[in-house]
């Protein structure tokens, strides 16, 4: 997929200075992060979130098992199963069932890993139209953008701009409504469902003890796009599996809360594989992809821990660098703070190498994390590879030397009264214009603590 | 199509080489949330509590007749109304006194791989269910026929006292897992959607309106 997270200088500059964008931002984040603090108060988050971490560091510590138990439990369940190394892999795979069936429309429900692999432009190419039926995807499909955050993917559209975008494509009226807007949406969506012959989804998690698929959803959308169809694609990354069934109160009772403020979303389908004997719908075939693009690189590294994440998205809205420049500055599919590890870890450093510097490193991420990810710490590690990695001459030589001036007395005196003169002239702020585009430069006083200490004029 | 799965799973083996293998113990029963009380009553009262803020509703009835009233008061005259088979197994009485009043169209009946767009046409559905959640308000269905009650605007579900559970703790056990069939749903209020201006809409892709209704046998 196409990655612009490289220009995050440009992308940013642009979107911070978009006022109508931060409003929208600011109002939505703020109104998400009440209703989850609200949202936790019948359980206990601490509790949870360790338990949480505890089975994921299970499943990521047992992965190679996990995954063959799944396996042979979704075999046994009549799924069939595709292991893809790569986004292209995967894709390739997906067009062959859709044109072993003949499919032209389908239906597809809300999945960051589909965004990952670039499916819809990809299969849009070989004529098959695959509709968003999630209304924020919808929405982002119909302007022709991507989505700005991982759970609410129109964050950054106001419903005007959203009835402006409905009228132009869909032929509505105008009218600002979210309930008209909505219903315009289902009556389109409608009939997708009732013409598409194949759906795709992504999945929450993958239960190894049953062959589960799980999907979280409110709308509707998923339940249809997976049971209104002949064939149900799954396509998820290799991370989602978890040991138990039993697990899921831990998860439930977490995802919910943590992404939207509620006790649990509308829908939970624990899918089982196409339709069984006596059944009257339902898929007849259900295929599971299940992705790695970089997840197995990171076994065994520092970064290990980033595999735990649920893909809440309360990191994003806890961010006081999203509130301002929204989810399109990160250039990625995945934006925030967890869009910011995950983004260079997947496509490589030399693609996202400013992600891990858009952070203020606050620790918010960290505190609202459900499944207990350091998040602010690996931003600050990944740092400090890129930063190793990278051959910066000037930066390596003025740390060098500030440090045999921290060491050597007599060098901080002599440094201490050329920094002193040269603060009068405009050298050093030329020298540090990046610093003092957006500040005042401290004045420096003309003696040192310590000539003022001799002198005895200590007023 | 040839897949990459040896190469990903040695590339795991590799990544979790020599690295301890957790298991998380799970054998502590340290209760997840507040004890709802052990009777009916008070689990109702969470379950009714708990829908009702999510724009659903909860009723107990006494009698089959009972429950047939509440749902004949709530569809409009000549809409139509699709029964579930368990429905029609389950609650002979109740089935009778729907199908005998004149307010609702009823259900086909549909063989299997019927076409998608005969059961677009209900207004409505009932349908038994497998549980409920008192601590979420949520139901737990698993059907023969996913459709209807996904495509209908209103959903009534009957339910026994006896099917309500306290808590997600109950639901996620070995008597869940072994569900027969391809597939469980849980079912949590209306279909909703946030997605402008998180503004809360109802009704988006599923149901709008949710009506539970306990018997009491």
């Amino acid at each position: 997929m196409e990655l612009s997270s490289r220009n995050f200088h440009d992308l940013y500059k642009t979107e911070i200075r978009n006022t109508q964008l931060r409003s929208n931002l600011s109002k939505a984040t703020l109104q998400a992060v009440d209703k989850r603090s609200r949202s936790f108060e019948e359980v206990d988050f601490v509790f949870l979130r360790d338990e949480a971490k505890k089975i994921k560091q299970e499943s990521i510590s047992l992965l190679n098992d996990l995954l063959s138990q799944f396996e042979d439990k979704a075999r046994q369940n009549n799924c069939t199963l595709f292991y893809a190394q790569t986004p292209e892999k995967a894709n390739a795979y997906i067009l062959d069932v859709a044109q072993k069936h003949g499919v032209k429309t389908i239906v597809k429900s809300k999945s960051m890993v589909t965004e990952e692999i670039g499916l819809v432009p990809f299969l849009t190419r070989y004529g098959i139209e695959a509709v968003e039926t999630d209304l924020g995807e919808y929405i982002v499909q119909l302007a022709g953008e991507t989505p700005s955050h991982i759970t609410t993917p129109a964050i950054h559209k106001s419903r005007r701009e959203i009835s402006e975008l409905f009228h132009e494509k869909i032929g509505t009226v105008l009218n600002d409504d979210p309930s008209f807007l909505t219903a315009e949406a289902r009556r389109v969506l409608r009939e997708k469902f009732l013409s598409a012959d194949m759906g795709i989804s992504g999945a929450n998690f993958l239960i190894a003890e049953t062959g589960d698929v799980v999907v979280v959803e409110n709308e509707g959308n998923a339940r249809l796009s997976t049971s209104a169809v002949k064939v149900h694609v799954v396509v998820t990354g290799i991370e989602k599996v978890i040991p138990r069934f039993s697990d899921l109160r831990i998860f439930m009772r977490l995802l919910a809360r943590s992404s939207t403020g509620q006790k649990l979303t509308s829908y939970v389908s624990l899918l089982r594989g196409p339709r069984t004997r006596g059944e009257k719908d339902g898929p007849e075939e259900v295929h599971v992809i299940l992705l790695d693009n970089g997840r197995s690189g990171l076994l065994g590294t520092e970064h290990q821990e980033v595999l735990h994440c649920i893909r809440c998205g309360a990191c994003l809205n806890v961010c006081p660098v999203y509130r301002n420049i929204g989810g399109h500055a990160y250039g990625s599919v995945y934006p925030g703070p967890i869009g910011s590890l995950v983004t260079p870890l997947y496509f490589g450093e030399q693609n996202a190498p400013d992600l891990p510097f858009a952070s203020s490193l606050c620790g918010n991420c960290t505190e609202v994390c459900p499944v207990g990810i350091e998040i602010h710490h690996q931003l600050l590690a990944m740092r400090h590879e890129i930063k190793s990695a990278r051959k910066d001459g000037l930066e390596k030589f003025i740390f060098r030397n500030y440090r045999k001036t921290m060491l050597r007395p007599g060098r901080y005196r002599i440094m201490g009264k050329v920094a002193r003169s040269i603060s009068r002239t405009p050298i050093l702020k030329n020298l540090l214009k990046g610093w003092t585009a957006y500040r005042e430069l401290p004045q420096f006083p003309s003696r040192s603590f310590r000539e003022i200490y001799k002198s005895g004029q200590t007023r | 199509m040839e897949d990459d799965r040896e190469k990903i799973l040695a590339s795991i083996r590799r990544g979790i080489r020599g690295s301890d293998r957790i298991s998380a113990d799970r054998s502590s029963k340290s209760p997840l949330f507040a004890r709802i009380g052990n009777d009916f009553k008070s689990r109702f009262a969470k379950f009714s509590s708990e829908l009702s803020a999510l724009g659903g509703e909860a009723f107990v009835a006494q009698t089959e007749a009972d429950a047939s009233e509440l749902i004949l008061a709530r569809i409009e005259p000549n809409t139509s109304l699709f029964i579930y088979d368990d429905i029609r197994t389950n609650y002979g009485a109740f089935t009778s006194l729907l199908t005998e009043s004149r307010q609702a169209r009823f259900g086909i009946e549909f063989g299997p791989g019927y076409d998608k767009r005969e059961v677009a046409i209900f207004d409505s559905a009932v349908s038994g269910c497998l549980a409920c959640v008192a601590e979420t308000g949520s139901i737990v269905m698993k059907t023969d026929m996913r459709l209807p009650a996904a495509l209908a605007a209103r959903l009534f579900i009957l339910a026994k006292e006896s099917q309500m559970l306290p808590t997600l703790d109950e639901l996620f056990t070995d008597r869940f897992s072994n569900f027969e069939g391809s597939n469980l749903f849980l079912v949590t209020g209306p279909s909703r959607t946030a997605d402008i201006e998180k503004e809360l809409v109802t009704g988006v892709h599923g149901p709008k309106e949710i009506i539970v209704i306990f018997l009491q046998h």
